[in-house]
């Protein structure tokens, strides 16, 4: 039943695009965690992950991000994040995700709050 | 189905199945004219309730399931979740600042987040296991 995600990288300027389509679950995050571990192992300190707009994200998706920005924080990367519905938006204000990373309603917006 | 206001429905114990929960309770909460944001709340809290009975009432245990039984009420939905497991252990809020620090394991924001969303969220133990009652008002 999992919709199994296809999770691509890019570079944008010195900005490293993780583009996110499909399931953020915990059975389905680890091509997340892999693609979050690439880029850092190439350097980069600024991280844009960018959502589909149909992702379904759960209990278990969040905890996979948190882990991604725990990582980051000890790394002294930036992590932004782009493409969430608001109902995600909100749910990432409520969990507290917000403390740590930003959320943006556009990829350029985001680039640019870097 | 069952009667004109309860509809059930009953599903393995297999992660990914939550959607099809989740899309069932939308369905109905769609036809009472719940607004857009408050079907959302509802399929997330739906989802977590569903994953909580798979991963921790039935252990995973693909030999037996969990069932959903919507209730509609005047103004009023009701979603259980049942499983077929032992009692509901402790439950705790998770901390992100802790999570974030890496004190402690990064899972666990489902409960918080069925209470966040919902209007009023219940937990039981029977002899045949655990309830989990979700249940949002059209009016909040």
């Amino acid at each position: 039943m999992a919709n199994d995600p296809e999770i691509s990288t890019r570079q944008k300027g010195d900005v490293s695009v993780i583009d996110i389509k499909g399931d953020v679950t915990a059975t389905t995050g680890q091509p997340i965690e892999d693609a979050y571990h690439s880029v850092t192992a190439a350097g980069t300190k600024k991280i844009l992950m960018a959502f589909a707009a149909d992702c379904y994200i759960n209990s278990g998706g969040i905890a996979i991000l948190i882990g991604i920005l725990s990582a980051s924080k000890k790394k002294g990367q930036a992590v932004r994040m782009t493409g969430l519905t608001a109902h995600f938006q909100k749910i990432f204000a409520m969990v507290g995700l917000t403390k740590y990373t930003q959320i943006h309603p556009s990829e350029d917006a985001a680039l640019k709050d870097f | 189905m069952a009667s004109e206001n309860k509809f059930q429905l009953h599903l393995p114990s297999a992660l990914g199945v939550e959607k099809v929960a989740m899309d069932f309770a939308a369905a109905v909460a769609k036809t009472m004219n719940f607004p857009a944001d408050r079907v959302d709340d509802l399929k997330t809290a739906v989802a977590e309730a569903c994953i909580n009975a798979i991963e921790h009432g039935n252990k995973m245990d693909a030999s037996t399931k969990i069932g959903i039984s919507l209730t509609v009420d005047e103004g009023r939905l009701q979603v259980a979740v049942h499983d077929e497991g032992g009692g509901i252990g402790q439950i705790t809020t998770p901390n992100i600042e802790s999570q974030i620090e890496g004190k402690t394991d990064t899972r666990g924001w489902g409960i918080f987040l069925m209470k966040s969303l919902m209007d009023e969220v219940t937990f039981e133990s029977t002899p045949e296991g655990n309830v989990v009652k979700l249940i949002i008002h059209l009016e909040k």
